[in-house]
This record gives structure tokens, sequence and C-alpha cells, in this order.
């Protein structure tokens, strides 16, 4: 083996977790991609099956996890979702949205430090959401979750930097062309016009390894972002018209 | 000026600024409170009249069960204020959790509310009443319990969403009070030292935050500046 180090990713097996799986092996890392989901034969990294939705799998995951590091790369990427009106979702579907999208990645976070295996000056990385930046009507459990995970980061960003010398960063990308969004979309809406996976991620891992904070991929997300910040009430009203009004039924 | 009485439902109103708040509202309000403790330790605690219910929200589901079905036992068709007050959080060095305290502080913070405020919409809608989560100024980040500062930050999300879901059914709100003096310091294995001298009195606390939900509005952050002008005295009552 001749890697140039080792790069952890979570939901590795589509989307941007792929892309971001593929980029690292790509660099050289040997990647450990966990999913619950088979990458097929022609992924260029070590698939670890795991439902992070399930506590006991979780706790049975991190001491390999944490033997197979210590890791260069950290990214904290797996998510689901559940649109529609609030009420309309099943309880178990938030259940399971707050436990994939928060609580399996600051556990596994937690545990990982705890057990030495973040490479000092390596990199950790939290997908949120640019809904951190605004409220995201349709999809209240999942903006909840990626406030979460965004504070989560940022929260733990100058311990981590002062005692492991590992450099964290929280990605708040925009829609993108993935089959995650494709489901999670309002019918009718323009997949073109969401970035493409790889490009989110070679965006998101460049920022990274510069040691930014809070990374917005892309020109229009970074806009998102800042008119979000100015004005979040006329901008959560206007992803209500674009998201919640338009949605046919719930989706989880 | 206060208003008709109403139906309240109320998490962690046995200790700190829940407690207080119960005290304030039950002389006017059919008032359930629902908390960790066992009956016969807090029925002793409580005001005489108030309901109480026994629900650990480590446990969200079971809990959500067993506050809808104290509700119904208590043969209310509506609700007009729901408050999920409750909340947990654990002091570390170094920003490292453990997965308990990830998934307590989690679970009885976040998880609860989401479920919370799911089972109790149709109460809610009824009554066109108000949710009311309870914050904290630190969801914006704090290393010192990284879990609660994100927990906190997940409510606000959350509210952010929800209100504007459900705009002219239920008012969400969240409402973000600054430190407070109450047991949550100690039991969080945190000894804030001389700046407690600065936290907020639990009573005046929870006299604003009376305040802010009456006033339905959201988000409110109720700082140690907002006390000490006074506002503990203006609060307006439900």
């Amino acid at each position: 083996m001749s890697a140039r180090g080792k790069a952890l990713v979570t939901g590795a097996s589509a989307g941007l977790g792929r892309a971001m799986a593929e980029r690292l092996a790509a660099a050289g890392y040997a990647v450990t991609g966990i999913d619950r989901d088979d990458p097929g034969a022609d992924a260029g990294h070590a698939h670890w099956p795991c439902d992070l939705a399930d506590r006991q799998a979780v706790d049975a995951l991190a001491e390999p996890l944490a033997e197979a590091g210590p890791f260069d790369w950290v990214v904290f990427n797996a998510g689901i979702s559940a649109t529609g009106a609030f009420e309309a979702i099943p309880a178990e579907a938030h259940a399971r949205l707050l436990a994939v999208n928060a609580e399996a990645p600051m556990v596994l976070c937690a545990r990982l430090a705890a057990a030495g295996a973040l490479g000092r000056g390596g990199r950790l990385v939290f997908v949120s959401s640019l809904s951190h930046f605004t409220g995201y009507p349709g999809a209240a459990s999942y903006g909840a979750s990626k406030d979460a995970i965004a504070v989560y980061a940022g929260s733990i960003r100058k311990p981590f930097a002062r005692t492991l010398g590992v450099s964290v960063s929280v990605a708040c990308p925009g829609p993108l062309r993935t089959d995650h969004a494709a489901r999670h979309a309002p019918t009718g809406a323009d997949a073109s016009r969401r970035m493409a996976p790889d490009e989110a991620a070679r965006r998101i891992l460049a920022a990274a390894g510069r040691g930014g904070a809070t990374i917005t991929p892309g020109a229009a997300a970074t806009v998102f972002a800042l008119a979000g910040r100015i004005a979040p009430g006329p901008v959560t009203a206007l992803m209500k018209r674009l998201i919640h009004d338009r949605l046919d039924g719930p989706v989880f | 000026m206060a208003g008709a009485p109403r139906r309240i439902v109320i998490t962690g109103g046995t200790s700190g600024i829940g407690l207080e708040l119960v005290r304030r509202l039950a002389p006017r309000h059919a008032v359930l409170v629902a908390g960790r403790r066992t009956d016969g330790d807090a029925l002793p605690v409580l005001p005489d009249g108030v309901r109480y219910v026994r629900a650990p929200l480590t446990d969200p589901e079971g809990a959500t069960r067993a506050i809808a079905e104290a509700v119904l036992k208590a043969g209310w068709t509506k609700l007009d204020n729901l408050i999920l007050n409750a909340g947990t959080g654990f002091a570390v060095e170094d920003g490292i959790e453990t997965a308990g305290q990830v998934r307590d502080t989690l679970d009885v913070n976040l998880a609860s509310s989401v479920l919370l405020a799911r089972a109790l919409f149709p109460w809610l809608e009824k009554a066109n009443g108000t949710l009311t989560l309870v914050g904290s100024v630190v969801h914006r980040g704090q290393g010192l319990f990284p879990a609660y500062a994100a927990s906190k930050a997940g409510l606000d999300g959350f509210v952010r969403a929800l209100r504007a879901e459900w705009a002219g059914r239920v008012a969400a709100q969240v409402v973000h009070p600054g430190p407070t003096r109450t047991e949550m310091h100690a039991k969080a294995g945190h000894d804030p030292g001389p700046l407690r001298a600065v936290f907020v009195p639990a009573g005046a606390m929870a006299a604003m935050l009376e305040g802010a939900i009456a006033g339905r509005r959201s988000p409110v952050t109720i700082s140690f500046g907002r006390y000490w002008a006074g506002g503990a005295l203006w609060s307006a009552r439900l």
C-alpha cells in the first residue's frame, strides 16, 4: 500500500458522498465508505455497511472504525430527508431522520476523537445544508437536523483545533443533481439548475483543505446564504412558496 | 392584563424556570406538567390543582405517548399552549462527549420536541394555540457543551420551518433564554464561578418567558440586559 493517507466518508455509496469518496481516492487516499446501500462493483473505496439510524449498529461500528484509523479526512455526509407537511410525516420518519442526520455523526465524531482516530493535521467535514441560513418549510425536521449538525461543527472547531490539531469545517450545499434531491423536490422542479455533485465535492474538499469554517459551494449558494442572513423572514417565505406549497404529499 | 383561563402543557415543570413558570400560571390556568420525577417526588413541589404526568424525555416515543394519554385523560379537547421547556446537557472537556451524553441531550432537547409538537398539533390547532420551544442563547455554538448547543440550534431551525408551515393555525415560536440561576449548570457538571452573579434569577426569567409566550413572536432572545432594564416587571401575562 502506497496510500497517501486514510479517509472516511459516510453516505459514500451515492450522490455527494460518492463524489467526495471518488475525489479522495483519486488524490491517493485509502477511502473507507459507510453506507446502508451497496456502492456497486465499480466503487473505488472499501464499503462498510451500516444503517446509521440503528444505535446498536453505530455502536458496533465505532470501535473497528477507530482501529482502522487514524484518518486524515473524515467526512460526515450521510443524510436522509422527509418532506411534506410536518404533521403528515410519520413520527418514526422524523425520529429516523434525526438519528441519521444529527445523532450518528455526533456520536461517531466523539467516539473517533476519544479513541485518537482523528489524525493530527487532519480535516473533519460535516455536511449540513443551505437551509441552515433560512427556514425550510416542508422539511422541518430535516432543517432542524442540519442546523444541529452545523452548530455542533462550529462548537467543536476551537477545542478540536487546540487539542487534536484537527480542522473542522461545515459544508452547506444548495440543491444538488442527485437522486436524493429528485425524490424530495417539488414536481416540475428543474434539475438542470442544481449543482452537479462532483462540482460540489470539488469545492467542499478544496475549501476544507484550506481550513474554511463554513463552506457554501458555488456563487448561488453564497448569495442565498447571505440573503438568508440579512432577511431570514422573507427568504423563508420564499422557500415556502417555492417548495412547501408545491409538494404533492409526504415523501420519507 | 391576564387573559381567559387556558389549557397548558409544560415539560420540565418541576424545577428551574419551568417550575417558576408553573407557579405563575397555575392560579389562573389549567396546567399539566410533564417531568422525569415520580409522582411522589413531583406532586409535593407543584402548586395545588396542577396535573402531573411522569414522562422521561430520554425516551421520546414513550414520553410522547404518556403525555398524549394524560391530555386525553384530563378530558381536554384542545390545547392553548404547549411549552417545551425541559432540557438537559453535559459540560465536557475538549468538546468530546460520550455517546450516551450525545443521545440523552438530543433525545430530551430535540427529538422529544419534534415528536410532541407533531402528536399535540391537532389539540393546538383547535385552539389556534401556541407552541413554545425553550432554546438557549448558546444555539449559535459553544465548545463547552457541543451537543447541547447543537440541540438548541436544531430547535431554532425546526421553528423557522414550522412557523411558516403552521402560519394562521398554530403560532410556533422559539425563545432563547440567557444564563439563569437554576440547578442546570450544576447538573451539567459546570461551575460558572463568579459569573453566576450576572445570571438572571429563575423567577424573573419565568416572568419574561411568560411575556414572550403571550407575544407569540419568534425568535425571542431574553438576555441579562432585558432583565436589567426591568423586563421582568413589564412582561405581559398569559
